[in-house]
């Protein structure tokens, strides 16, 4: 999909007045935000907002996640196991100390 | 105040011009000093005079009026000061400008040449292959693979460079949108605070505009509650006639409410130019 963000009040109004007359083309409008169809018509929308706003508009193209291709199992296993630990208040950091799980640093330097 | 149209002169806080051929727009136009025919002497018209300038009004934002016949009045905000503050941070906020557009053609354009190159040197590498088994002279084909490989590899390079500079430029735009969404944020304060301060304006004058309403001819009722108003534009703007300081004459235009200009000048409380 196509990820519009929008970075001013002027470049808002425009998107929501895009999205409004285009329906069809918006999967879903995320306040200041709109994620659209990845279609020719999605992108035209796209460009001409950027058109008018320049930089106040950023356009990504979005992959739907895929954990199982993407993300060690270690990191998949980890999020799971703390989700389900017995104290809420326990930090994640604290909570990996003596397992085999990552520690949050070690995530932070390590792209997927 | 006084008022020349042609040689007919006439002067006073209400001025009456039942009888001159002449009309509302014009007179309005001429307290601007912007008609020719019409020349008006008087002080220079204030905020609120723009609002009430001609009675009925064509258009009339009743909030609006309120709040620039609440500045009239030296009413403030407490808001205020606030909203200086978040102004001036937003006029210094200014977002670099980046330019990412070049980056990413670049990459496209590398990329699709490395492609193009790619392709010719597996053809190429096919045709040798063929010219081999059939024992055919390989050399011309050897030399235009040479060529070829020696060329996806220059390719090859300029992509990775292009990728490289679009990623430092993606990660210079990404700060350079801190700022930007910082600069939303101050916008939608601004316009928050303006609105407050809007409120609190037209709130100071709301207990005015109800006595005003109740002096004014016309049927209309204001509760309590600031904002609460049920009648028609043309009595809301009486009553902000009524209740602002006005220098500058408004333009009565109307023959009915009033008796006549001096009626209209003493119910407005405010020097008057009747056109009966």
């Amino acid at each position: 999909m196509l990820l519009v963000v929008t970075y001013s009040q002027a470049a808002r109004t425009t998107l929501r007045n895009v999205c409004r007359t285009h329906e069809s083309a918006v999967v879903r409008r995320l306040g200041r935000a709109a994620l659209l169809e990845e279609t020719e018509l999605g992108a035209f929308l796209a460009l001409r907002l950027r058109a008018k706003h320049d930089d106040d508009v950023q356009i990504e193209r979005t992959q739907p996640f895929n954990e199982f291709e993407a993300v060690p199992e270690t990191v998949r296993k980890a999020a799971a196991a703390y989700e389900d630990r017995e104290t809420a208040s326990t930090p994640y950091a604290k909570f990996a100390v003596g397992t085999d799980y990552p520690d949050p640093e070690a995530m932070r330097d390590a792209d997927l | 105040m006084r008022v020349r149209i042609g040689d007919r002169i006439r002067e006073g806080r209400a001025v009456d011009l039942t009888g001159i051929d002449v009309a509302a727009t014009a007179v309005v136009r001429a307290i601007d000093g912007e008609d020719a025919r019409i020349q008006v002497d008087c002080p220079s018209p204030g905020d609120t005079h723009g609002h009430v300038a001609r009675l009925p009004p064509e258009t009339f934002d009743r909030r609006t009026a309120l709040v620039a016949a609440a500045r009239s009045l030296g009413h403030t905000s407490s808001t205020q000061a606030t909203l200086e503050e978040a102004r001036a941070e937003l006029a210094d906020l200014s977002p670099p400008s980046v330019d990412v557009e070049a980056a990413r053609r670049r990459v496209a354009e590398t990329g699709a040449a490395e492609a193009r190159l790619r392709e010719q040197v597996a053809e190429l590498r096919g045709r040798l292959q063929a010219r081999r088994q059939t024992g055919a002279d390989t050399t011309a084909v050897e030399a235009q693979l040479d060529e070829a490989v020696s060329q996806l590899s220059a390719a090859e390079t300029e992509r990775i460079a292009a990728e490289q500079a679009l990623d430092r430029a993606e990660e210079a735009a990404r700060t350079a949108r801190d700022r930007r969404s910082r600069r939303l944020q101050l916008e939608d304060r601004v316009a928050n605070l303006e609105r407050e301060v809007r409120r609190d304006l037209a709130s100071a004058v709301w207990g005015r505009f109800r006595a005003a309403l109740r002096a004014v001819p016309g049927d209309a009722t204001a509760g309590a509650a600031p904002g609460t108003y049920d009648g028609d534009r043309e009595t809301a703007a009486l009553a902000v006639a009524r209740l602002a300081p006005l220098d500058a004459p408004v333009v009565v235009d109307e023959a009915g409410r009033f008796g006549g200009a001096e009626a209209a000048a003493s119910t407005l409380d405010a020097p008057v130019i009747y056109i009966g």
